[in-house]
C-alpha cells in the first residue's frame, strides 16, 4: 500500500468553511435521495422546507413568529451546552435540565395569576434558572468530588425528567394544579394572560420579548467567554485542567460555576418556552437538548457558529415540521435524520480538511 | 389471599418476565464491552439498537423468519458500527459526538421508517413462523425444576443465545490469544500496534461485532413489545443509555454483566408486572398499586443513577477499564 | 556471512511533517554484528529515522534494504518480520498484562500460536527468558515493574519475536549509573551472538563506551559516519552541533544567604496513595542552585508538586523564609514569589494551556490581577513581546498557540513567565528536557542570571553532568527517602549513582545531618530531636 494519512499543518478558515459548505450540500443529497425513495419530488420538498411556507402564505408574520418561538430555545440551549463542552464537561442533560426549567416555571405562572406581567416573567424566569441550575450544580458536584461519569448522570436525569412531567400531565388528581380543571381528560393548563410573554407589535408582527433577550444573552456569553476572567478560566480548564490547577484556579469552583451557569441557562430556555407558548406540555423540550448538542459541534463550539448553525438547524426543523402538512408520510423526525447526516458529512469535512492522503514515491537509486 | 400454588405461578411468571426484559439489555451490555475492551467509546448504543431493532423486525417479518431478522438486525447494526468507526478510527473525529450523532442519527431513522411505511407497517402475530420460532424451548430436566425451571430453563432462542454470547465473550477477552490482543488495543495500542497487531482493522472488526450484538439485542426488545410500531415511543426508550451504564457496573466483564442485566430486568419487570403483584398479594404487596405507574417506567433511570453515583463515591479500585478508551489512535502521532 | 555485509542500509531518506523537514537525504549503514551509535541533539531526527525502520513512520522517499535487498516497511509488522526490533524510549507495554502475555500476544513471530493461552505459559516464557540469559519472572504484572525490569522485558520481547537488528531508544536516560553498566553488558554479549544493534543517545561517554561506530545526524540530516576508536568526544561533539562550542557550563560564585526555603521532614502521597517522600528534609538559600537528583518516579513529580501547593502535604513543614506555607493553596504560594514549571514528558502536560495563545499563557499565572471582572491582555500582550525578544522566541507572533511552537520555544515561554513574576524561589524541572544543546545553555544561562539576583532555585534534572556543572549542591532522591545532600564539587558521578540506587546514604555523614542548616529558622530543640532520632 502506498497511501498513507498526513496530517495538514496549516489550513485556511475560508478552505475549512468550504468543505463545510460542500459537507452540507452532500447531506441534502442524500437527504434527497431518501425522499426520492419514499416517491417524494425533493426539489419540492426542500422548496417547501426552505421557504417554511412562507411564499404563498396569508400570515407571513405568524410563521415567523412561530418560527422564533422553536429557534429561541435551540439557540440558548446550544450556548447553554457550548459553555460546558468547552470545559470538557459533557453535559448531555439539556432535555431534563429544560423541562426543570419550564415545570418550575410554571409553577408561578399559574399559581400568581393576577401577579404584573413583567414581574411573574422575571419570577418565572428566575424560578426556572434556579431549579435547573441546581440540577446541573449537583451532577457538577459529583463529577468533581466522586469523578461520577457526568455524561450517563445528566443523561438519566433526562428520563426521569421526562417521566415526572408525563406523570404530571397524565394524572388527574385534586393537587394537580398543571391540568385544566374543566377538562375530564387530563390536560395541561393554559397560562393566563399575564403569564405569556409580552411582545412589541411591529405592523402586525409580534416581536417577543424573549426574542431580544435571546440576543443579547448571545451577544452576552460571546462576551464572557472572550473578555472576562471567568471565561478565560473556561479556556484554560477545557484544554488542561493540570495547568489550571497550577495556576492557582480552584478548578472545582469554576466547573461548578459553570455548570451552574450552563443548566441554569437552560432553565430559562424552558421558561421562556413555557411563557410563549402560553402552557407547558410533554414533548415541551422539542427536543433541543439533543439538537443542541449537534449545532454546539456543528459550529465547534464558536458563539458565532453556534448562532448561525442554530439559526439554520431552525428552519430546517420548522420548516420540516411545516411541510409535514403537505407530506403526511414525512414527519419532522426527517429533520433529525437530516442533522445527524449533516453532523457526520461536516465532522467528515473536518477530517478532509485537517488530513491529506498522499501517495509514498519510490526513489530509485539502486 | 391466593392459593399456594397460585402464589407460585406468579414467582415463577415474574422470574419468567425478569430473564425476559433482561435480555435486550444484556446484548446492549455485551456489545459495548465489545468496543469499549478494543478502546472505543460508543455512545451510539441507543440509536444503533434503534437501526438493528427497525430494520430486523421488518425483514423478519417480510420473510416471516425468526433467522432473517436477527441476521438483518446484526448486519444493519454492524454497518452503523461501522459508520462509527469510519469516523472514529479513519476520520479521528472525537468519540462522544460520533456516538451522540449516531444515537440521533439512528433515533431518527427508526422513527422515519416507522412513519413512512404507514399502513404498510407489518403486523407481528401475523407473522406465524416468526412468532412460532420465538416459542420456548425447553431445557430437558431443568424445565422440570418446580418454580425455577419454567422461569429460567423454558425460554425462546434468543435467551439462550444471549447468555451463551455473554459467556462466550468472556472467554474469548479472558482466555484466547485474539481476545488478548484486542484488550491490548484498548489498554496500550501503540504496544499492540508493535507487537504487530492490527489496530485499525481490530478497531473496526470489535466495533461492529460489539454493534451487530447491540442489534440483536434492539430487535429482541421490539420482539417484547409485540412489534407494535408507536409515534412517539421508540422501542429502545433510553435502555441503550443503560446498557452503557452497565458496562460501568458489571466492570467490563461480560459475564458479570448477566448478573447486572437481571438487576434491571427486575425493575423493568417490576413496571409491566406490578398490577399483577399488587392484586396477587394484597396484603403483602398491595401498597405496589398505590404508585403511579410512570414512576415504574422512570425507575430503571433512578437505580441508575443511584448505583452510578455510589459507584463512584466507592471509588472501585480495581476498575477493569481500558486504559485507552476514547482517546483515537494515529501511528504517527507525536 | 551470508548476502550483504550489512544488516541495514538506509538510502536518501527524507520524511517531513507538514513543512517541516525531519530528515533530508539520509545514508546510513548498519554492519553486521556491530554496534552503531546513532549521535546527535535532540530534535536532529534520530528517532524519526528509527521510527522509519519499525514501521511507525513511512520515508516520504527513499529506500531501505535489509541483507542487501530492498524492502518496503510499511508497518511495524513488516519490521518485525524482517529481523528489525526497535525497544521505543516509552515503553510500548501494556500495564495490566504479566510479562508473559505482552510477549505471547504479538502476531508474528515463533513459537506458541494456539488459540488459548495455556496455563503453561508462564514456565515457557521463564525458561525463554533464561535463555536469553535474563531475569524477569513471567508472572510478574506489568504495572508492578521497575523501569528497569521493564526494559529488559522490552528487549526479551524484540528478541522473542527474532530480531536480528535491535535498535534502542535513548536506553539509559531512565537508568541509574549502575544499571546502565549492566545494560551495556547485555548488548555487548548479544553482539557477541551476532545481533546488530543500533543505540540512540546524546550522552557522548556511552557513546565511546559502548560502540564501534558512530552515525552523527544534525538537524535531520546526515553528517557522517566515524570509528570509535578513532575519535574523541571533542570531535564528535562538534561534528554533532557544527561548530566548536564550549561545553562548560557556568557557576556563578554567589555570597551566602539565609535560607529562602526550608522544608523538614516532608512526606507525600502518591497518586496511587502510597507515600512518595517520605520525611524528606532540605534548604535551599537564595542565590543558589541545588539539583535534585534520583531515578525517575523518585518522588520528584510530588516534590515539585507539594512545594507548588498541588499536591497534598501528609506531615512537614515547609518554612518560606521563615513562615511555614505547607498547607497554602497554589494561590497563595505564587503570591509569595514561589513559581513552579515542570516539563512532562509530553512537555506540555502541565503549566501551559497548548491550544491558547503564548499571550493567553503568559497571562496565566496573573491574570486576577486588577480591578474588574475582564482579562487585562494589553499588559499580557506587552509581557509576551518582552518575553519573545528577550528570550529570542521564534514565532509569527504572540497571537499563535503554543502547541504549534517548536519544543524549545515553548520551554522558553514557560520559563519567560515563571521570571517575568519576579519570583525568589524556582522550582524547575527537567527545563532543558527535549531541547538541543544551544537551548539548553539558553535556559542554564536563564537560570544563572536569576541565581546571581539571588533567586533560589531547585533544579530537578535528569543528567548528572550538567547537574555537576550547573548546580551548588545536589540532593538524591531514592524511593521518596533523602539519601543525602553533597556539593557538586566534591561530589562524582559514581557516588551520585550509588545514592540513587540507595545503596549510599549521606544523610548523618561526618557527624552531621544533610538538608538541616545551621541557621535554620526551625527552632533549636527541633533539630537537636532529628539528630537524637538519627543517633538511634
Amino acid at each position: 500500500m502506498g497511501f498513507h494519512l498526513v496530517r495538514k499543518t496549516d489550513i485556511k478558515i475560508w478552505q475549512i468553511a468550504l468543505y463545510y459548505l460542500a459537507g452540507i450540500a452532500v447531506s441534502l443529497i442524500l437527504g434527497a435521495v431518501l425522499l426520492t425513495s419514499l416517491e417524494i419530488n425533493a426539489v419540492d420538498y426542500y422548496k417547501d422546507m426552505f421557504t417554511a411556507g412562507l411564499i404563498g402564505n396569508r400570515f407571513p408574520a405568524k410563521t415567523i413568529e412561530n418560527f422564533f418561538v422553536s429557534f429561541v430555545p435551540l439557540l440558548i440551549t446550544s450556548l447553554a451546552l457550548a459553555l460546558s463542552f468547552k470545559m470538557r464537561f459533557w453535559n448531555i442533560g439539556g432535555e431534563g435540565q429544560f423541562i426543570i426549567g419550564a415545570l418550575t416555571s410554571s409553577v408561578i405562572a399559574l399559581k400568581c395569576p393576577n401577579m404584573n406581567p413583567f414581574l411573574i416573567l422575571l419570577l418565572m424566569v428566575i424560578t426556572g434558572m434556579v431549579f435547573s441550575g441546581i440540577t446541573g450544580l449537583a451532577i457538577a458536584f459529583l463529577k468533581t468530588k466522586f469523578n461520577t461519569n457526568e455524561t450517563l448522570a445528566t443523561l438519566m436525569i433526562n428520563y426521569i425528567a421526562l417521566y415526572v412531567i408525563r406523570f404530571i400531565g397524565d394524572t388527574k388528581a385534586d393537587w394537580n394544579f398543571f391540568l385544566r380543571e374543566d377538562s375530564v381528560r387530563p390536560k395541561f393548563a393554559s397560562f393566563e394572560e399575564n403569564a405569556r410573554m409580552p411582545y412589541i407589535d411591529i405592523g402586525g408582527y409580534h416581536l417577543q420579548f424573549s426574542v431580544i433577550f435571546t440576543v443579547l444573552i448571545a451577544f452576552g456569553i460571546w462576551f464572557y467567554l472572550k473578555y472576562t476572567k471567568q471565561g478565560y478560566e473556561i479556556s484554560v480548564v477545557g484544554d488542561s485542567s493540570k495547568t489550571a490547577k497550577y495556576a492557582g484556579m480552584n478548578v472545582n469552583k469554576i466547573v461548578l460555576r459553570t455548570m451552574f451557569i450552563s443548566a441554569a441557562m437552560i432553565g430559562l430556555a424552558g421558561a421562556f418556552t413555557a411563557s410563549s407558548s402560553a402552557g407547558v406540555s410533554a414533548n415541551i423540550t422539542n427536543n433541543v437538548g439533543w439538537t443542541g448538542i449537534i449545532v454546539a459541534w456543528l459550529s465547534k463550539l464558536s458563539i458565532p457558529g453556534i448562532v448561525v448553525a442554530s439559526f439554520l438547524i431552525s428552519i430546517l426543523q420548522y420548516g420540516c415540521r411545516i411541510a409535514s402538512a403537505s407530506y403526511p408520510s414525512i414527519d419532522s423526525h426527517f429533520a433529525d435524520l437530516l442533522q445527524g447526516i449533516i453532523l457526520f458529512s461536516v465532522l467528515a469535512a473536518d477530517f478532509l480538511a485537517n488530513y491529506k492522503i498522499v501517495r509514498r514515491k519510490e526513489t530509485d537509486n539502486a | 389471599m391466593p392459593d399456594s400454588v397460585n402464589t407460585l405461578d406468579i414467582i415463577t411468571q415474574f422470574l419468567f418476565y425478569l430473564v425476559v426484559y433482561s435480555i435486550p439489555l444484556l446484548y446492549g451490555t455485551c456489545g459495548e464491552i465489545t468496543i469499549e475492551k478494543s478502546g472505543s467509546l460508543n455512545l451510539g448504543v441507543e440509536g444503533t439498537m434503534a437501526i438493528g431493532a427497525i430494520f430486523g423486525y421488518l425483514a423478519g417479518c417480510a420473510a416471516d423468519n425468526l433467522f432473517a431478522g436477527v441476521i438483518v438486525a446484526f448486519v444493519t447494526a454492524a454497518l452503523t458500527g461501522a459508520v462509527f468507526a469510519l469516523f472514529t478510527v479513519t476520520f479521528q473525529a472525537n468519540q462522544n459526538v460520533t456516538g451522540l450523532t449516531i444515537t440521533t442519527f439512528g433515533v431518527a431513522l427508526y422513527y422515519f421508517m416507522g412513519n413512512a411505511l404507514g399502513e404498510k407497517w407489518p403486523v407481528f402475530v401475523n407473522s406465524k413462523k416468526l412468532v412460532g420460532s420465538l416459542e420456548s424451548i425447553n431445557i430437558p430436566g431443568l424445565s422440570k425444576i418446580p418454580v425455577i425451571g419454567k422461569a429460567f430453563f423454558s425460554h425462546n432462542i434468543l435467551v439462550y443465545l444471549g447468555i451463551l454470547m455473554a459467556v462466550l465473550l468472556w472467554v474469548y477477552f479472558e482466555k484466547t490469544r485474539q481476545g488478548m490482543r484486542v484488550r491490548a488495543i484498548g489498554e496500550n495500542p501503540g504496544a499492540a500496534d508493535s507487537l504487530g497487531i492490527k489496530v485499525n482493522l481490530n478497531k473496526y472488526l470489535h466495533i461492529m461485532l460489539g454493534s451487530g450484538i447491540m442489534g440483536i439485542g434492539g430487535l429482541y426488545m421490539g420482539f417484547n413489545m409485540s412489534g407494535t410500531f408507536e409515534g412517539s415511543n421508540c422501542w429502545i426508550n433510553g435502555y441503550g443509555w443503560i446498557a452503557i451504564a452497565l458496562v460501568i457496573f458489571a466492570n467490563w466483564n461480560p459475564a458479570k454483566a448477566i448478573l447486572g442485566t437481571f438487576v434491571f430486568g427486575f425493575f423493568k419487570t417490576l413496571a409491566v408486572y406490578y398490577g399483577t403483584l399488587a392484586g396477587s398479594f394484597p396484603n403483602a404487596l398491595g401498597w405496589l398499586g398505590k404508585i403511579p405507574s410512570h414512576f415504574f417506567a422512570a425507575l430503571p433511570f433512578i437505580i441508575t443513577l443511584v448505583i452510578l453515583i455510589a459507584d463512584s463515591v466507592r471509588k472501585n479500585k480495581h476498575s477493569n477499564e481500558p486504559a485507552a478508551i476514547g482517546i483515537n489512535y494515529y501511528r504517527e502521532d507525536r | 556471512m551470508d548476502g550483504s555485509e550489512f544488516a541495514i542500509e538506509l538510502k536518501n531518506i527524507s520524511k517531513s511533517f507538514g513543512s517541516v523537514a525531519a530528515n533530508k537525504n539520509i545514508n546510513l549503514t548498519l554492519k553486521k554484528g556491530e554496534i552503531l551509535a546513532l549521535l546527535g541533539e535532540n530534535g536532529s531526527g534520530k528517532t524519526t529515522l528509527m521510527n522509519m525502520l519499525s514501521g511507525i513512520y513511512k520515508p516520504d522517499t527513499g529506500s531501505v534494504f535489509v541483507d542487501g535487498k530492498k524492502v518496503v516497511i510499511s508497518s511495524p509488522e513488516d519490521s518485525v518480520k524482517l529481523g528489525i526490533g526497535m525497544v521505543h524510549q516509552h515503553f510500548k507495554l501494556v500495564n495490566v498484562f504479566t510479562a508473559a502475555d505482552n510477549i505471547l500476544i504479538g502476531k508474528t513471530g515463533e513459537g506458541d500460536k494456539s488459540f488459548f493461552l495455556k496455563k503453561d505459559r508462564y514456565d515457557k516464557v521463564d525458561a525463554i527468558i533464561k535463555n536469553f540469559g535474563f531475569e524477569l519472572d513471567s508472572r510478574k504484572l506489568v504495572s508492578n515493574m521497575s523501569v528497569s525490569e521493564k526494559q529488559t522485558l522490552e528487549i526479551v520481547k524484540v528478541l522473542y519475536y527474532g530480531a536480528k537488528t535491535i535498535i534502542l531508544d535513548e536506553p539509559t536516560a531512565v537508568l541509574t549509573v549502575q544499571e546502565t553498566t549492566k545494560l551495556f553488558d547485555v548488548l555487548r554479549k548479544m553482539k557477541e551472538k551476532g545481533h546488530s544493534i543500533i543505540i540512540i543517545t546524546h550522552k557522548l561517554n556511552e557513546v565511546m563506551d559502548i560502540s564501534d561506530r558512530v552515525a552523527i545526524l544534525r538537524k535531520g540530516e546526515y553528517i557522517d559516519t566515524v570509528n570509535t576508536s578513532e575519535t574523541s568526544e571533542k570531535q564528535l561533539t562538534e561534528l554533532m552541533v557544527g561548530r566548536k562550542i564550549d561545553l562548560a557550563i557556568d557557576r556563578p560564585k554567589m555570597e551566602k544567604t539565609k535560607p529562602v526555603l526550608e522544608i523538614r521532614g516532608l512526606s507525600v502521597k502518591s497518586d496511587e496513595g502510597n507515600l512518595a517522600l517520605e520525611d524528606v528534609s532540605f534548604y535551599l538559600r537564595g542565590g543558589e542552585i541545588l539539583g535534585v537528583a534520583g531515578i525517575a518516579g523518585s518522588g520528584q513529580k510530588e516534590l515539585c508538586e507539594a512545594l507548588a501547593g498541588l499536591r497534598k502535604i501528609e506531615a512537614g513543614r515547609v518554612l518560606h523564609k521563615g513562615e511555614d506555607i505547607a498547607g497554602a493553596t497554589p494561590k497563595q504560594i505564587l503570591e509569595k514569589g514561589v513559581t513552579m514549571s515542570f516539563v512532562p514528558e509530553d512537555r506540555l502536560g502541565m503549566g501551559l494551556a497548548p491550544s491558547l495563545s503564548i499571550t493567553d499563557n503568559v497571562i496565566l499565572k496573573k491574570y486576577k490581577e486588577g480591578k474588574g471582572i475582564l482579562v487585562d491582555r494589553k499588559t499580557g500582550a506587552k509581557d509576551a513581546a518582552k518575553i519573545i525578544k528577550e528570550l529570542e522566541i521564534v514565532t509569527p507572533s504572540a497571537d499563535t498557540a503554543v502547541r504549534k511552537l517548536s519544543g524549545g520555544n515553548v520551554q522558553k515561554v514557560l520559563l519567560g513567565r515563571e521570571i517575568a513574576i519576579d519570583p525568589n524561589v524556582i522550582v524547575t524541572a527537567y527545563p532543558v528536557r527535549g531541547l538541543d544543546i544551544n537551548s539548553s545553555y539558553a535556559v542554564y544561562n536563564i537560570l544563572n542570571e536569576q541565581k546571581k539576583k539571588g533567586v533560589g532555585i531547585l533544579f530537578v534534572g535528569e543528567d548528572l553532568d550538567v547537574m555537576l556543572a550547573l548546580c551548588d549542591k545536589i540532593m538524591v532522591l531514592c524511593h521518596g527517602k533523602l539519601m543525602g545532600v553533597v556539593h557538586a564539587h566534591k561530589t562524582t558521578k559514581e557516588e551520585l549513582g550509588l545514592m540513587m540506587t540507595g545503596a549510599l546514604n549521606t544523610v548523618h555523614r561526618g557527624g552531621k545531618t544533610a538538608g538541616v542548616a545551621k541557621d535554620s529558622a526551625i527552632v533549636e530543640d527541633e533539630i537537636i530531636y532529628t539528630d537524637t532520632e538519627a543517633a538511634k
